[in-house]
């Protein structure tokens, strides 16, 4: 039914939500417990810059990373000139917009779960020899785990549904970025309506999947 | 024991003990160890202080078991040390059998025992309680302050605890500090501050009752006289506070509830070396407290009583009251022992 560009997008936009979603775990976390618990100059500015892509049209976030990332842009440049490789139009480029995309999501999430957990907690973890990293760990982030996996998740999803952000970026390269919302918009295009309704499905089963999913581990977590 | 009203500065004590909250200045020293010295730049961060803390709703982790709560702050010791302590103190505070639970499926009683079992676990110099009663319902209160007494005592730990509740202070404090918006108006011994509060503002934080004021006749280092309500009184000046005010100066007094007497019409006249302070008043209104009756007398002198619908509250245990017939006879004299007028020295 499918055809093999559409089976190609499909597995990209798979392991292109996967990466982005481990990566905010990993950044992600961290970022909203420090948000969370810590009162440091510029804090306001980091809450605005990972906030801007929720609000931002997608475009204009991709436009920026664009100029930070592009093979002219003030990271991009040099990367460049060492390595003669650069991030834009790869499928790399496609994890980092998904990534900056779901970013948004995933810290607001995570931060507001964070801060809901009772201090006493993690006053109680110091008073019996617990450093901070160690009371975050072993306390905070155990108790907020719903709030987390609930962020996960919503970052899952923005990153599998990214479109335009991933369009700027890494471009629209069948096999190569052509990522499953792209690969709508392009069937829609040309005219395949089979193919992309094929795709509709597709992108929607997945977010059902996803949400069940979820609700199941939060379930458990209760 | 740390008594006093919310939000005068008990809790602010305990986690600047505990090094939870830095403080503007000042010295914390326990058993020697210095853990804050402003001046000298020294403030121990929590983790270091070795001090337990059990906090006011307990802050169980609720993630762990009762087990790992209680092994929580031993995660210094080699595995099987850790697990040995952990069940030994479980057993010595009863939870052997529910090592395996959550905390929220634990009663309040069972849940006050894993928090002080996961601070005592360690083995601190000190333990901190803040308000270790106040989340239990008031008949399972009273038992498990009679159990608090009895474990900090046979563990022979030290302990710092904060308590809005008198009876809680009374029970089980041998040293009590008083605290009334944010400073520290009285630190004594409890059968000290129980018969001499310091100042009014003690009195008053204690709840104590007939709170009053008189003015000066005349203060010698035995006695204090005194005009109150049209009536001369004299109370005993306390031999510890040898307090002179000037004649015509204000005076605070109290007289407690219990130690005004009611004297008997069927039995001989009054024999003035017995009854002092003699007054006649009328009771006003009464209530049922339980094992006595409070009842609330007006003075037979003109003008507005004391206590706004009131001049004194007068405490009679019920058999008294049955006897006395006090329900039907409204109209009594009272004396009160001029031992049990306690001059307040103003502050």
């Amino acid at each position: 039914m499918l055809s093999a560009e559409a089976l190609s997008a499909v597995w990209l936009s798979m392991r292109v939500a996967v990466f982005a979603t481990a990566i905010n775990a990993l950044i992600g976390i961290p970022l909203a417990w420090v948000l969370a618990r810590h009162r440091f100059r510029g804090r306001g500015l980091v809450d605005l810059l990972v906030t801007l892509p929720l609000v931002l049209p997608p475009t204009v976030t991709g436009y920026y990373l664009i100029v930070l990332l592009g093979r002219r842009g003030w990271l991009g440049a040099p990367l460049y000139a060492v390595t003669g490789w650069s991030i834009a139009f790869t499928w790399y480029a496609a994890i980092v917009a998904a990534t900056i995309m779901a970013m948004p999501l995933m810290v607001r999430t995570a931060r507001a779960a964070i801060e809901s957990v009772n201090l006493d907690y993690e006053k109680a973890a110091y008073t019996l020899g617990r450093s901070e990293w160690s009371a975050a760990l072993e306390v905070t982030l155990p108790l907020a785990r719903k709030g987390l996996l609930a962020g996960l998740v919503l970052a899952f999803a923005r990153a599998l549904g990214e479109f335009g952000a991933t369009l700027m970026l890494a471009g629209n390269i069948p096999g190569k970025t052509q990522t499953l919302p792209l690969a709508i918009y392009t069937a829609v295009q040309t005219g395949e309506t089979g193919e992309s309704f094929g795709l509709v499905l597709m992108l929607t089963a997945l977010s059902c999947l996803v949400l069940i999913a979820s609700s199941r581990l939060g379930g458990r977590a209760q | 024991m740390l008594f006093g009203p919310s939000g005068s500065g008990k809790t602010l004590t305990l986690q600047c003990l505990a090094g939870l909250v830095r403080p503007d200045r000042g010295r914390i020293v326990v058993n020697g160890r210095t853990l804050f010295d402003s001046t000298a730049g020294i403030h121990q961060p929590p983790q270091a202080r070795r001090l337990g803390y059990v906090f006011q709703g307990y802050a169980l982790f609720p993630h762990l078991t009762v087990a790992a709560n209680t092994a929580f702050g031993l995660r210094d010791r080699p595995r099987a040390e850790r697990d040995e302590r952990a069940r030994e103190v479980m057993e010595r505070l009863g939870l052997g059998h529910l090592a395996g639970r959550y905390p929220r499926e634990l009663s309040g009683g069972q849940q006050q025992r894993v928090a002080l079992g996961r601070a005592l676990a360690p083995d601190p110099e000190l333990v901190l309680l803040d308000e270790p009663l106040s989340a239990l319902d008031a008949p399972l209160r009273r038992q498990l302050r009679d159990d608090l007494g009895v474990i900090l005592h046979d563990w022979g730990k030290a302990a710092v605890l904060v308590t809005h509740d008198l009876a809680e202070a009374y029970q089980l404090a041998t040293t009590v500090v008083v605290y009334a918006n944010g400073r520290v108006i009285q630190s004594a011994q409890k059968s000290e501050l129980l018969w001499q509060p310091a100042s009014e503002s003690v009195a008053r934080v204690m709840g104590i009752r007939n709170i009053l004021r008189g003015s000066v006749l005349k203060a010698g280092p035995e006695a204090i006289q005194f005009r109150w309500r049209g009536q001369i009184l004299e109370a005993v000046n306390s031999p510890t506070h040898s307090y002179l005010p000037e004649p015509g100066s204000p005076l605070a007094f109290y007289i407690r509830p219990e130690y005004v007497r009611l004297i008997r019409k069927d039995r001989a006249g009054p024999d003035a070396g017995h009854h002092m302070n003699l007054m006649n008043a009328a009771v006003a209104r009464e209530a049922d407290a339980g094992t006595v009756w409070t009842l609330y007398l007006v003075l037979d002198e003109p003008g507005e009583p004391a206590q706004g619908a009131y001049d004194l509250e007068v405490e009679v245990p019920k058999l008294v009251y049955e006897i006395l017939e006090i329900a039907r006879d409204r109209h009594w004299q009272i004396s009160i022992h001029r031992g049990s007028i306690q001059v307040l020295p103003s502050t």
